[in-house]
């Protein structure tokens, strides 16, 4: 592993076929699991951040 | 590696609830969540006797630090659990070199020192991987889906808890001239930093609707104090280097959010350590002045388009778009051509201010904010709800679950939705093996070869109960690390 070589980043990133110019890899958010994620948002129960709650931290 | 900052790390307080049961009690659940850690760990030996709080960087101490009488009467009802201090804490150091305990009922994965932004990047993620195994083996004994573990900073109601991100710099230049060239940068980081928040929790100042920029803005009071829990403030002053104090500072900023993006965390990391190497060589030029940096960080976060006019000490105005492009521009003149990670931020940083001010739409596949916008404006239109719906807050809430079969980002994550920055192997590697060329390498290390022999430990050395110490407060380098490994092998045959 070598985590500290950002190469290894752009070697991938030019693999994506997406990609501009740099920059690391982007997605295509237009695809087809959008409706999934809309599907789990659904699912979220409305009143569960009133429920959430939580003592003073840091 | 950066000479000015050769060492930061990032601590995280997760949000956790049980959800069946009314009353959800966050000291045992966190305790239960320590407990059920299976990674390799020194458990309950953290040197507190290294620690002291209450120094402050302006050069005085304080008696004590202040907490708000909610949580004084909470902490009155803890004193009559049936549970040692030690046991309240499940102080862990793990194999990597982090610590995982509970502070202030959260459970806090602070990463290993890293040397790198990717590195450190990595090792932030490692820790959602650990807490999230842990909440898994916990609920798999309640024998269901109970227990949820947040990587956020607030609830909703006014209760905030931190991501600290710290730096080590040198003591050498004043704490005045370090306050002076980052309060501006620190105000306006928001703009790529913030995790999202919908609604507001500001009972001083005016209520917002809809989605702002930062989770921690609202709970931003002063601009410099010793305080973490009340008044917190811009930049932190509690003078606790973890390091060789003649030679060094930690600074300790408590004013950042939890991001779900790790691509956030690495420009959030990155572009403040060059704002920091840029004041430590004495190389910001002209520095900016805010009439009223306070007041600056909440009208910021509550305008995503940048533009927000902000009054200068010196007269008229500027945006936080400019301050953010004024810093770029001689970061990216002193630094740029230094190495590849350097390069990768600038240029990250420039297409991300460039995307903010055109086309911010673009920023939809990897700052937290703007996937949330995105996100929660095609459910309210699927739904025909207000910002102020409670869906929209319960739906923010989600964002930040670990439980990756409920977690809105996992699910982003898992269809490959957002801007993917390592491979699951490199986080997988991180939550075992500790960042190379740093002295959590060695205190990894340690934990690894020598756990039954530890007494105690911490990030400045560990104690044996056979054998001398190791003082690692002046191991700061990878050539030191390499000279300390090198000189312990006839104490550790391993090495």
């Amino acid at each position: 592993m070598d985590m500290n070589d950002p190469l290894r980043r752009e070697e991938k990133r030019e693999s994506t076929p997406d990609r501009e110019d740099s920059g690391p890899t982007s997605p295509d958010t237009s695809r087809p699991g959008r409706d999934s994620i809309l599907k789990r948002m659904k699912k979220v129960d409305p009143k569960q951040s009133e429920k959430y709650k939580q003592r003073t931290g840091q | 590696m950066s000479s000015i900052v050769p060492l930061m790390g990032i601590e995280t307080e997760y949000g956790i609830i049980r959800e069946d049961v009314e009353t959800s009690d966050p000291v045992e659940e966190s305790m239960a969540l320590l407990q059920r850690c299976e990674v390799p760990s020194v458990f309950r030996a953290w040197a507190y006797k290294h620690e002291n709080s209450h120094l402050d960087l302006r050069g005085f101490n304080v008696p004590s630090l202040a907490q708000d009488e909610e949580e004084d009467e909470f902490c009155a009802e803890d004193r009559k659990r049936p549970y040692s201090y030690w046991e309240m804490k499940c102080d862990r150091v793990l194999g990597n070199g982090a610590r995982f305990y509970n502070d202030h009922t959260h459970p806090e994965y602070t990463t290993p020192e890293c040397n790198s932004v990717f590195q450190l990047v990595a090792h932030d993620v490692a820790g959602e991987r650990i807490v999230a195994e842990c909440a898994r083996l916990r609920n798999q004994d309640l024998g269901q889906n109970a227990v949820q573990v947040f990587k956020n900073n607030t609830d909703y109601s006014g209760h905030s808890y931190g991501t600290h991100d710290n730096f080590l710099i040198p003591r050498k230049l004043p704490f005045e001239n370090w306050v002076q060239g980052l309060v501006p940068f620190l105000v306006t980081r928001q703009l790529y930093a913030g995790a999202g928040k919908v609604g507001s929790e500001n009972r001083k100042g005016p209520s917002h609707t809809g989605l702002q920029l930062s989770q921690r803005a609202d709970f931003i009071e002063t601009i410099l104090s010793i305080e973490t829990m009340t008044q917190r403030p811009i930049i932190n002053t509690r003078d606790e280097p973890h390091a060789t104090p003649e030679k060094y500072r930690r600074l300790h900023l408590i004013l950042g959010d939890a991001n779900m993006s790790p691509y956030q965390t690495a420009l959030k990391v990155g572009a403040t350590r060059l704002v920091l190497s840029l004041i430590g060589e004495q190389k910001l030029h002209n520095p900016i002045e805010l009439e009223d940096p306070v007041s600056a960080v909440k009208r910021v976060s509550r305008d995503k388009t940048g533009k927000v006019l902000l009054h200068r000490i010196t007269g008229g105005t500027i945006t936080p778009l400019e301050i953010q492009q004024v810093y770029l521009d001689q970061v990216e003149k002193h630094a740029l051509g230094q190495c590849k990670e350097t390069d990768w931020i600038i240029h990250e940083w420039r297409r991300t201010l460039t995307e903010l001010e055109y086309s911010p739409e673009k920023l939809a596949d990897r700052i937290d904010w703007a996937i949330k916008e995105k996100l929660f404006s095609e459910f309210r239109e699927a739904e025909g709800l207000d910002w102020d719906d409670p869906w929209l807050q319960s739906l923010d809430l989600e964002y930040h679950n670990l439980d990756p079969e409920r977690g809105l980002y996992r699910a982003l994550e898992e269809e490959g939705n957002v801007t993917h920055l390592f491979p699951e192997a490199e986080v997988t590697e991180a939550t075992r093996q500790p960042p190379e060329g740093t002295r959590a390498m060695i205190r990894g290390m340690m934990v690894q070869h020598e756990k039954d022999n530890i007494k105690n430990i911490h990030w400045t050395g560990v104690e044996f109960k056979k054998g001398p110490a190791l003082d690692l407060s002046e191991v700061v380098t990878p050539a030191d690390v390499e000279h300390m490994l090198n000189s312990k092998k006839e104490q550790f045959a391993w090495i």
